[in-house]
């Protein structure tokens, strides 16, 4: 098991009767950025803390840089939780540097990366002053570059975007392309589906404990219903009666036109439905052929387990 | 290692150089200085109490005012002692007598006034005072009785004395006094027929029922001047009277553990027998400060969800230790900062000879109370350490703290009422049924420390209360590491399943 930087070998993790994760298996290669996307509660958390061995699973093996246990490692890792804090009272450089220090760094590299940093993402002027002093977006920036200031090799980011705005997370998908372009492994969990669209090389989708899906975009595109995106003066009804249609569904309705969101059946030709469609006299002032967005797979795949399954940390309490 | 003393090293920098610590340390002799300077203040204006004595039988205002003066003369030998122990070159003892310090009574006072009084002693220990010793100052008076007369006047009888006086007594007139016009502090009504054989009773008026001192002195004076008469009516002269009231026995100390040279109690003794008590006071307030700091930064790595991270580069046991470790420097720091700066300042004032400061420095340095101090420190803290820090692991806030603080505090605080017993019997039974309990061990072993309690008995507890503390991180260390990292508190009655897991 030391051909990935990170592998897991049917690994469950039971609390009680609940079973979080249920015999999951997956492995991340060297440089590639990983996507870990399931609804909430689905154990994703519970992986990522798995990997980390902050959580024991109940049964499987992981490897984590070649190690079967992240603690040995853990200098060449960086971990960014989802529920993430900071000293309050403590200085932003001296946070960024006492984090290093934890992973390994020496105090004064750690503090002149920490300055480098802040200095880098724009943060040099709030360097001395105290976390409590700054905005939530800044804080969290402070979190992120603690957590890559001991320059990992192998990054784990748990919900990196949640709770940054626009801009801030644009920053930060640039910082997570920019560490896989220099050589890191990333690994990163999300529900938000535009992220890991733009950034995966591949990714997972877990849901209820369970594996959904592993591989790439193009991958789960080839298995999930083709899409037309229509314009026309034509009710949804003409559409469904074509040949090939299986689902019509109203995108927009402005003025004297439509524009619709059409599934068809694997098979279908989307010629043959154009050639139906005007032998039918409707008018088309658009038709483009769309594969399914990661969306579309995500809800597909894991639609069914969205709110429903207790999370982890239910099952952590009860028990 | 690192990491263990990294967590440690941030837990104490984040108490120890923090404002409100550094201003702590220097509040604290500051304060001690104002305190000093205020009770100084307090006692040079303080204001002289008047008092009028209304005496029908025109026997007993004499006998007042020589309680009065005798007690004031008292204070004064007090001051006196106080003055020649700080303000004499050398040891105050070898001042030619009765000028050294030495104890107030009666024959001292005769002894006193005998060789010339406060003005001869103060020409007698002139040559002995060191460079620059301020001179001796009388204390000031407590009391200033007024000739009840001049308020009075002829009246016939208690009840209208009363009367008349009543509006002196409730501030609504003003008596003369030395000091100026003031209200009247008090009145004493001795109406006729006053005696021992019970006949009316002598009254005592006042609207202020807290400060009794003037209410004691009059009593006394009066039962001295009724046993006076009732021992001058079997035939003594005044004289022989004042020299049975002058005595005073010659009584001292001894301990049948020593040497008859070595065995009368000294200085020393009544030290090395208070300053173990003192300590344990000392430990019990430490213990529960730095249990405190424990379960607040505890609750705030939990609660600002900060601990994963931790636990991410550290592994739950090297993030309980590095704070168990911090925050016992933390508790030891501030001990040892008095400690070091109370040394310093007493071998100042030790070197200028005085003699009570010379002995509590020997008493502390020269036994080896600080080493027993240091041991049971650890002891106590290793075992409440791990309640609190438990405590902290199951609380996303110090409201989910509290539901578990209050027992802990009835635990901490429980053996403070038993400790006046165990202080003035430690070897009794109480003290070794305190010592058997482990969470009490270090502190009934810190107040029998001068006791000579039995090795046997003191090895044994202190070998059970290791064994207590050992479980008790064994189990309160499970609580922590499979707390932690939980979201939501558990419940109380799940705590108890925390405590059996090994992992999570």
């Amino acid at each position: 098991m030391t051909d990935y930087p990170v592998q897991l070998e049917s690994v469950t993790k039971r609390y009680g009767a609940f079973t979080a994760v249920n015999d999951l298996s997956f492995q991340v290669a060297q440089g590639e950025i990983y996507g870990f996307l399931g609804p909430n509660g689905a154990g994703k958390t519970t992986t990522l803390r798995m990997m980390l061995d902050i959580v024991q699973p109940s049964a499987g093996r992981i490897s984590v840089l070649g190690s079967s246990s992240a603690i040995s490692v853990r200098r060449r890792i960086g971990y960014l939780p989802e529920e993430r804090g900071l000293y309050r009272k403590m200085k932003a450089a001296d946070s960024i540097a006492y984090f290093a220090q934890l992973r390994g760094l020496s105090a004064r590299d750690a503090k002149r990366r920490a300055y480098a940093l802040l200095k880098e993402f724009g943060l040099e002027k709030f360097a001395r002053a105290k976390n409590e002093a700054l905005s939530k977006g800044m804080a969290q920036k402070v979190q992120l570059l603690a957590t890559i200031a001991h320059e990992p090799e192998l990054l784990i980011l748990d919900e990196p975007f949640s709770g940054l705005d626009p801009i801030n997370q644009q920053t930060l998908e640039k910082l997570i392309a920019d560490q896989r372009d220099s050589g890191r492994t990333i690994i990163f969990s999300t529900h938000v589906m535009q992220h890991a669209e733009r950034l995966c090389d591949r990714f997972l989708i877990i849901a209820g404990g369970t594996k959904r899906f592993e591989g790439t975009l193009s991958e789960a595109r080839a298995g999930y219903g083709r899409r037309l995106h229509v314009r026309s003066s034509a009710p949804a009804s003409a559409f469904e009666a074509l040949a090939g249609v299986i689902a019509v569904r109203l995108e927009r309705n402005g003025g004297p036109e439509s524009e619709y969101d059409i599934e068809i059946a694997d098979g279908a030709d989307p010629q043959d439905i154009l050639r139906q469609a005007v032998a039918a006299g409707i008018v088309l002032t658009r038709f483009e052929q769309a594969g399914a967005t990661l969306h579309d797979i995500f809800v597909a795949l894991a639609g069914d387990e969205t709110a429903e399954s207790p999370p982890a940390r239910m099952a952590e309490a009860a028990e | 290692m690192k990491q263990v003393f990294l967590i440690a090293w941030r837990e104490y920098k984040q108490y120890v150089f923090s404002r409100g610590f550094l201003i702590f340390l220097l509040m604290f002799p500051v304060s001690l200085v104002a305190l000093t300077a205020a009770m100084g203040l307090v006692e040079r204006n303080r204001p002289v109490r008047a008092f009028v004595v209304y005496d029908q039988t025109g026997q007993y205002a004499d006998d007042v005012d020589r309680e009065i003066e005798r007690r004031y003369m008292f204070s004064a030998l007090h001051a006196w002692n106080a003055y020649v122990s700080s303000a004499v070159e050398g040891d105050a003892d070898a001042l030619p007598e009765p000028f050294g310090p030495g104890s107030v009574n009666d024959g001292r006072l005769k002894a006193f006034r005998a060789a010339g009084g406060f003005d001869a002693a103060r020409e007698t220990v002139a040559p002995f005072l060191r460079e620059g010793a301020p001179a001796f100052a009388m204390p000031r008076r407590q009391f200033e009785r007024i000739e009840a007369a001049e308020i009075v006047g002829g009246v016939a009888s208690v009840e209208e004395a009363e009367r008349v006086l009543r509006p002196f007594l409730l501030e609504q007139r003003q008596v003369e006094s030395g000091e100026g016009s003031k209200p009247l502090f008090a009145a004493v009504l001795i109406p006729h027929g006053f005696s021992a054989e019970g006949g009316p009773a002598a009254q005592y008026w006042s609207r202020n029922l807290t400060d009794t001192a003037l209410q004691d002195l009059v009593g006394d004076a009066l039962t001295s001047a009724l046993k006076r008469e009732a021992i001058a009516e079997m035939g003594l002269s005044e004289a022989a009277l004042d020299d049975v009231a002058a005595i005073s026995a010659p009584f001292d100390s001894y301990r049948p553990d020593r040497e008859a040279e070595e065995a009368q109690l000294s200085l020393k003794d009544r030290i090395e027998t208070t300053l173990p008590a003192a300590l344990t006071y000392m430990l019990l307030v430490i213990i529960f400060g730095v249990g405190n700091l424990l379960l607040t930064n505890t609750i705030e790595e939990r609660s600002n969800k900060i601990v994963e991270i931790l636990l991410s580069s550290v592994t739950a046991g090297q993030l309980m230790m590095g704070k168990l470790i911090g925050i016992a420097a933390v508790g030891l720091t501030m001990p040892a900062i008095f400690l070091f700066g109370g040394l310093a300042a007493s071998l100042t004032v030790a070197s200028t000879g005085d003699n009570f400061i010379g002995v509590a420095i020997e008493a502390l340095f020269g036994s080896p109370l600080l080493l027993i101090y240091l041991f049971y420190f650890f002891c106590a803290y290793a075992i409440f350490a791990m309640i609190f820090l438990a405590i902290g692991a199951v609380s996303n806030s110090l409201q989910d703290a509290q539901s578990y603080m209050g027992p802990v505090m009835i635990l901490v605080f429980a053996p403070l009422p038993f400790m006046i017993m165990v202080f003035q019997n430690p070897n009794g039974f109480i003290a070794s049924l305190l010592t058997w309990i482990p969470i009490y061990t270090p502190y009934a072993v810190m107040m029998r420390a001068a006791a000579d309690p039995p090795l046997w008995e003191i090895l044994g507890a202190t070998a059970l209360m290791l064994v207590f503390a050992a479980l008790l991180a064994r189990f309160m260390g499970r609580i922590f590491r499979n707390a932690i990292l939980q979201s939501s508190p558990p419940k109380a009655r799940e705590v108890w399943r925390l405590a059996k897991k090994d992992a999570a």
